[in-house]
């Protein structure tokens, strides 16, 4: 098995140190207690989740980064806009929101399951890969900037650069079928400095299953790279095996 | 360019002054009157000028200097003399391959139909401790590596009644399939080849000391049948074996390949073809895509991100 070692890129001196200091799993856990306490409400749109929070409680989820701040002129009240997989993660992980559908309080996860895939039919492959990266501490914010799913963070994103551009594959998808979709992937990511890495989902697929959030258990994600080696740019006489290439990324080796 | 001390040229020879691995020659020219400014066709006014008077004498030349100059680019191409980052301004011309032929004596092989391979009768230069296997103490090579000396001008194939097949038979060779190699994977071996890589193909020992040679692409009934077994599992196959430029590389002892090329059929290898040849391959895997001539190489690796704290 090869690991594809491209080191944390950390933002400022002393970045390391603050990430180690503040792990992401502490925030987690700080968010969790203050959001189940208040017990927060958001409601569902057709696209995302509106989140009505205290203002320690939007910069709690900042700093997990969790949703994105809704700019208004409220002092008392911020309102944060969640993605699908933001908030069922919230909802059905950590368990500490509330959400309602019209007004309509949904107490069923399943309910909130049903409606979120009824609007992204790709949303249970999706949400699959999302907790599965966020389970690991790994921070995911969208990834449509650069082509991609997600992008996955070591930590939170004003302290270290992405490393990972994140393409959800799931059994029936027909991404990166064609050798033009793998070079145009691989040279987007390489651009930016992050390696590109391919979530495959993969599991029983009943089709009645999906319509429970417990279908989720018997799925399995597996985790793959995909990088272009240059034959020009690695050709020492050594025993240590040449280096991925990646634009815009110096990896030439001194003498 | 340094200025010349004009003396006499002998028609027949010149003065060739190696600067760097790279031949740069300078010429010294007579001017027939001294006093008179140099004709523009007789001076050395450029080097693109010199270059075309090389071309025009080349023939003539005594092939000694030229042929040391050859040696010397076979061996530097894969020695550590040259900086990481130096190829890629001069992508192109590696990509084409050395431009002028000097050989006239140059290595003859003989291809045996029974066997899908050549035959070396006679070998001429370093290049032979990189290429062919060795069998019974003779050395055969296969249709990617004739095809590509003879390209080169370093290998003449003998086919029927010692005939010189000419490129033209050697390429219908390749894209007809029958001699084990496909072009994409002749496009493969080329490129990388041309860039000092040493390449043998997956599957077939460098040396094998006392064992007559027996099938082209196996050691025997059973290596072939299973390599047509393993292959039917899935589309994509490893084809050869490469091991980074070493101007110490031993056939006898090669060593592990840096990495083993595989081809994918024209999409890129499904998840479980890459688990499929990752099993039975110890080697880093990298797959090749060739298109117009131009050859990329991605490697798709299983790997676990670690539990962040």
């Amino acid at each position: 098995m090869q690991i594809n070692s491209m080191a944390p890129r950390w933002k400022w001196k002393g970045a390391e140190a603050k990430a180690l200091a503040e792990p992401i799993s502490k925030s987690v856990s700080e968010l969790q207690l203050s959001l189940a306490k208040t017990e927060s409400s958001g409601s569902l749109s057709s696209c995302n989740v509106l989140l009505a929070v205290e203002p320690e409680q939007a910069e709690l989820l900042d700093r997990c980064c969790f949703g994105k701040l809704v700019l208004s002129a409220e002092k008392v009240k911020k309102w944060i806009q969640l993605s699908f997989e933001e908030a069922f993660y919230l909802l059905y992980i950590l368990k500490c929101i509330k959400l309602s559908l019209r007004g309509r309080c949904l107490e069923n996860e399943v309910d909130t399951w049903m409606y979120m895939r009824s609007k992204r039919p790709n949303f249970p492959a999706f949400f699959k890969t999302y907790s599965h990266l966020r389970s690991k501490n790994w921070v995911l914010r969208s990834g449509l900037q650069y082509g991609v799913d997600f992008v996955a963070y070591r930590h939170h994103p004003s302290l270290v650069h992405s490393e990972y551009s994140v393409l959800v594959q799931s059994g029936d998808s027909d991404r990166l079928r064609v050798w033009s979709d793998v070079h145009c992937a691989v040279r987007l990511s390489g651009s930016v400095a992050k390696t590109l890495l391919t979530l495959h989902v993969s599991g029983n697929s009943n089709r009645e299953d999906l319509n429970l959030p417990t279908c989720l258990e018997n799925y399995r994600v597996e985790e793959q790279t995909i990088s272009r080696w240059s034959p020009e740019l690695s050709r020492e006489d050594e025993t240590t095996s040449p280096t991925p290439k990646v634009t815009n990324v110096s990896n030439l080796k001194t003498p | 360019m340094n200025c010349i001390t004009p003396i006499r040229l002998n028609p027949v020879g010149f003065r060739s002054v190696f600067i760097n691995h790279y031949c740069l020659i300078r010429f010294n020219i007579k001017h027939k009157k001294p006093h008179e400014k140099a004709h523009p066709s007789s001076s050395l006014g450029s080097l693109s000028a010199a270059h075309q008077l090389f071309d025009e004498l080349r023939q003539r030349v005594c092939k000694t200097e030229v042929l040391m100059e050859e040696e010397n680019w076979e061996a530097s191409s894969s020695s550590e003399t040259e900086e990481p980052g130096f190829a890629a301004d001069d992508d192109e011309e590696f990509h084409s391959g050395p431009k002028l032929q000097f050989r006239v004596g140059s290595s003859k092989a003989r291809w045996v139909t029974e066997l899908g391979m050549a035959e070396v009768e006679v070998k001429r230069g370093k290049l032979w401790t990189t290429t062919g296997i060795i069998r019974s103490g003779k050395t055969y090579c296969f249709i990617e590596e004739a095809l590509y000396l003879s390209e080169i001008g370093e290998l003449q194939i003998l086919g029927n009644e010692d005939v010189v097949i000419p490129l033209k038979g050697l390429y219908e060779m390749v894209t007809e399939e029958k001699s084990g190699c496909c072009w994409e994977s002749y496009e493969v071996y080329r490129y990388l080849k041309g860039l000092g890589y040493i390449l043998g193909r997956h599957g077939v020992p460098w040396t094998s000391k006392g064992a007559a040679i027996m099938t082209p692409s196996g050691e025997g009934e059973d290596s072939v049948t299973k390599l047509l077994g393993d292959m039917q599992l899935c589309d994509a196959r490893e084809v050869f074996d490469v091991y980074l430029p070493n101007s110490r590389f031993k056939k006898s002892s090669p060593g592990e390949p840096s990495f083993v090329a595989c081809l994918s059929g024209d999409s890129p290898p499904s998840k479980e073809d890459v688990r499929v040849l990752q099993s039975r391959i110890a080697a880093p895997l990298r797959f090749c895509h060739i298109a117009q001539g131009r050859v990329s190489f991605f490697s798709f690796s299983s790997i676990n991100l670690p539990i962040l704290p």
